[in-house]
């Protein structure tokens, strides 16, 4: 058994557990902080000092394990200011960063926002962001799950997150329409007009099968 | 870190890897196919499942796990509960998850009001853990037409035609509609989607966003769903028990709001049931790949509203899930790895499978080679066999690994072990409910003005989802659910009242039932059980 520090509580857990695991073990009733519990979601962010140590340390309630004389506590989440924009209305989203975030001028690259649980380069691409590089932090934030704990650390009050999302959107909002896709959506109508397909709801068992296999070449 | 007890299990696997390169494998043919399910597969364990005896579908056979939760009285004195509606909207949708957030966008855009209740939070659902990709017949070979047939023949011609069809028709709309609100779907150089093959496809089909297709729809239609201002939203007010009025039809819900402990009554024109799956309720112990409110809740309320169910005998286990460390069993290795040429290895070193073969048959024969004594123990005492990934050395040379599965490397790093020079112990997880709640083309239930989106509705998928074809599905039938809903809204209202639910529960004291259970269960019991 190890003693650790939950929620400024000395208690004792065994071993190998994660955080999640011993909030549960020790009669937590946690319903916030889960999501996923495989790590994907973001919704167990925790903040810990292990035995020793002077640095916080950031993470993953379901993925950090507890370690003898770790304290521990959860970030459900973190309240920062989430602009509001319609992208569908939008057709140069990429040219209002500035409008919707203003205070991303304000980053001095500090790097207090690069403890993300995914090891995404928050700084590099919130500096991005600022150079106008879109596509740069359109690319780092693809594994971001929106924990939000780079925002808990801004001393600027930026929510790194949100400006990455906004970019991600906006970059993607602004590519034209795959040319693959629009062939597709004008042969649409013509299969509206299909009459074998058309008719396949009103077919018996035995024909869905001939009919299946035969568009195969089965 | 592997501990000691299984340094010399890998030093085996580590021993037979050049020979088991030389080595072919032929997919199994038909007779053995049907021998290796029926004897190892889940869905084939006679005792795992019941025939219902009360409801819509008295008689039908589905798993022991749910039969508990039918043939049971809810724990929740209804008679304490007042119906008075505390809230009064349009549209109530039940679940935040890709579904949910789609019908909600959608009834809101025919101008329903809308309130979606979620259990936890927005987005916790099996969507944000969708890796694989979304099916969606745009390739320049590909057609609707052939996104049919191969989905209804890896059902087994057990979905339902005019379902299959209304699912491969909006494809191509649906993937419109999620690149107009900042989807950033892969492209090639010429701007192209890019389409990936899968197991069972005629054509490549399979759209992606990097490793994470699920999480970055996802993310974008959370924020979306702020955009209006006009959908409410309720998290931690989960849904137990569905109101209707004198002639059956549902009109609201009563919600049990977690932080607040009461409970609150919602009056709605139509609600719209997207609660996800029902992996955590562990059919048969297995492990789980499902989010953790992921307990079949639209099932249970459903059915005591008087709905159909169809096709809850079977479900999907998908053949890698993680055994070892702890913490992660039930987590997912992708099936990518295995098109590359990754290697399934029992317990003395050997193959035992062609590892392409389809799901359902990859996963029994796992499953036999533990049942027969040639299973590897971890250090928690579960059973499982090895996933060899470093006999892929051409994909380990400079790196090549790391740079096509980087997150699969880092959360293994994690737990300090490298996939390119260790193997990972594996057991089949459970991973999707195949069936559900019987809709119609539109989404509606069998019940009038009860909708159902996303995995908990039935009929779609038959005897075996096709990979790729959930994430396409939450988005077809969740916006169908979305604009049928809301014309549902100039209906007069009418008083709720829990008809049905008296109606139900006289059917299980004909049959002198008195169990009493958590029903829906809402949140798994976990017993840690490393003491």
């Amino acid at each position: 058994m190890l003693t650790i520090e939950l929620e400024g509580r000395k208690i004792k857990v065994p071993e190998g557990l994660t955080v999640i695991e011993a909030l549960w073990d020790t009669g937590h009733d946690v319903k916030r902080g889960i999501g996923c519990l495989s790590g994907l979601c973001g919704a167990c962010t925790v903040a810990y000092l292990e035995s020793g140590a002077q640095r916080v340390k950031f993470g993953l309630g379901c993925q950090t394990v507890v370690a003898e004389g770790m304290h521990v506590i959860m970030l459900p989440y973190f309240p920062s200011r989430m602009a509001v924009y319609d992208m569908e209305s939008m057709t140069n989203p990429l040219q209002e960063v500035a409008n919707h975030y203003p205070e991303l001028a304000s980053c001095n690259d500090c790097k207090a926002c690069n403890i993300c649980p995914e090891w995404i380069d928050v700084a590099g691409f919130v500096k991005a962001a600022k150079d106008g590089a879109y596509e740069v932090t359109a690319e780092k934030v693809m594994d971001c799950h929106m924990c939000g704990l780079c925002a808990s650390r801004c001393a600027k009050s930026i929510a790194p997150h949100y400006v990455g999302l906004y970019i991600q959107r906006s970059c993607s909002r602004q590519r034209s329409l795959p040319p693959n896709l629009a062939r597709r959506l004008q042969q649409m109508e013509l299969l509206a007009k299909d009459p074998e397909f058309a008719q396949v709801p009103t077919l018996s068992a035995d024909e869905i099968e001939v009919y299946c296999y035969t568009i195969l070449g089965i | 870190m592997y501990p000691a007890e299984l340094i010399a299990p890998i030093e085996l696997v580590v021993s037979t890897r050049e020979c088991r390169k030389a080595e072919t494998w032929p997919r199994l043919g038909d007779a053995e196919r049907n021998q290796l399910l029926k004897t190892y597969h889940p869905d084939y364990k006679e005792a795992a499942f019941r025939n219902l005896r009360v409801g819509s579908n008295k008689g039908d056979r589905v798993t022991h796990e749910f039969a508990d939760l039918l043939e049971s009285y809810s724990d929740l004195d209804h008679a304490r509960i007042k119906l008075q509606p505390e809230y009064r909207t349009d549209v109530l949708v039940l679940g935040g998850g890709g579904a949910g957030v789609s019908a909600a966008l959608f009834a809101e855009s025919l101008g329903a009001r809308v309130l979606l209740a979620t259990k936890l939070r927005l987005g916790n659902s099996n969507t944000i853990m969708a890796l694989g990709g979304m099916q969606a017949s745009v390739a320049d070979g590909d057609s609707p037409i052939k996104h049919f047939a191969d989905t209804m023949i890896a059902g087994n011609f057990a979905g339902k035609p005019s379902l299959v069809k209304a699912l491969v028709e909006d494809g191509p709309g649906i993937v419109k509609w999620l690149l107009d609100i900042g989807v950033n779907f892969d492209r090639d150089d010429d701007g192209n989607l890019t389409t990936k093959n899968a197991g069972g496809l005629s054509s490549p089909r399979i759209l992606s966003i990097g490793d994470h297709t699920g999480l970055n729809i996802m993310k974008v239609l959370k924020d979306e769903l702020r955009k209006s201002g006009r959908i409410e939203l309720s998290e931690f007010t989960p849904a137990v028990e569905l109101t209707t009025d004198a002639n059956g039809v549902c009109n609201g819900a009563i919600l049990y709001d977690i932080g607040r402990r009461r409970h609150l009554v919602v009056q709605a024109k139509a609600v719209i049931l997207a609660t996800g799956g029902s992996g955590r309720l562990h059919n048969q112990g297995f492990p789980t790949s499902n989010n953790f409110g992921a307990t079949g809740d639209a099932v249970v309320l459903a059915y005591r509203a008087g709905a159909r169910i169809e096709g809850l005998d079977s479900f999907q286990y998908h053949p890698t899930g993680v055994m070892f460390p702890e913490h992660m069993v039930g987590v997912l290795v992708t099936e990518a790895i295995r098109s590359l040429g990754a290697h399934l290895v029992n317990g003395k070193g050997e193959r035992f499978v062609n590892e392409l073969d389809t799901r359902d048959l990859v996963a029994a024969a796992i499953i036999r080679e533990i049942e027969q004594g040639r299973g590897v123990r971890t250090p928690a005492g579960k059973l499982g066999v090895w996933l060899d990934i470093p006999v892929l050395d051409e994909l380990l040379e400079n790196g090549l690994l790391k740079k096509r599965f980087p997150s699969l490397f880092k959360k293994f790093m994690r737990v300090k072990i490298d996939i390119t020079k260790r193997p990972l112990l594996i057991y089949p997880t459970l991973h999707y409910q195949n069936g559900g709640i019987l809709i119609d083309e539109q989404g509606e239930s069998t019940v009038p003005n009860l909708f159902v989106a996303g995995e908990a509705a039935g009929g779609i998928h038959g005897r075996n989802r096709s990979m790729g074809n959930s994430l396409l599905d939450i988005f077809v039938f969740g916006r169908r659910a979305g604009l049928a809903a809301a014309e549902r809204r100039s209906a007069e209202a009418r008083p709720l009242s829990l008809d049905h639910l008296t109606r139900y529960y006289d059917s299980l004291k004909m049959l002198r039932i008195s169990s009493v259970a958590k029903s829906p269960t809402l949140f798994p019991e976990f017993i840690v059980d490393k003491l």
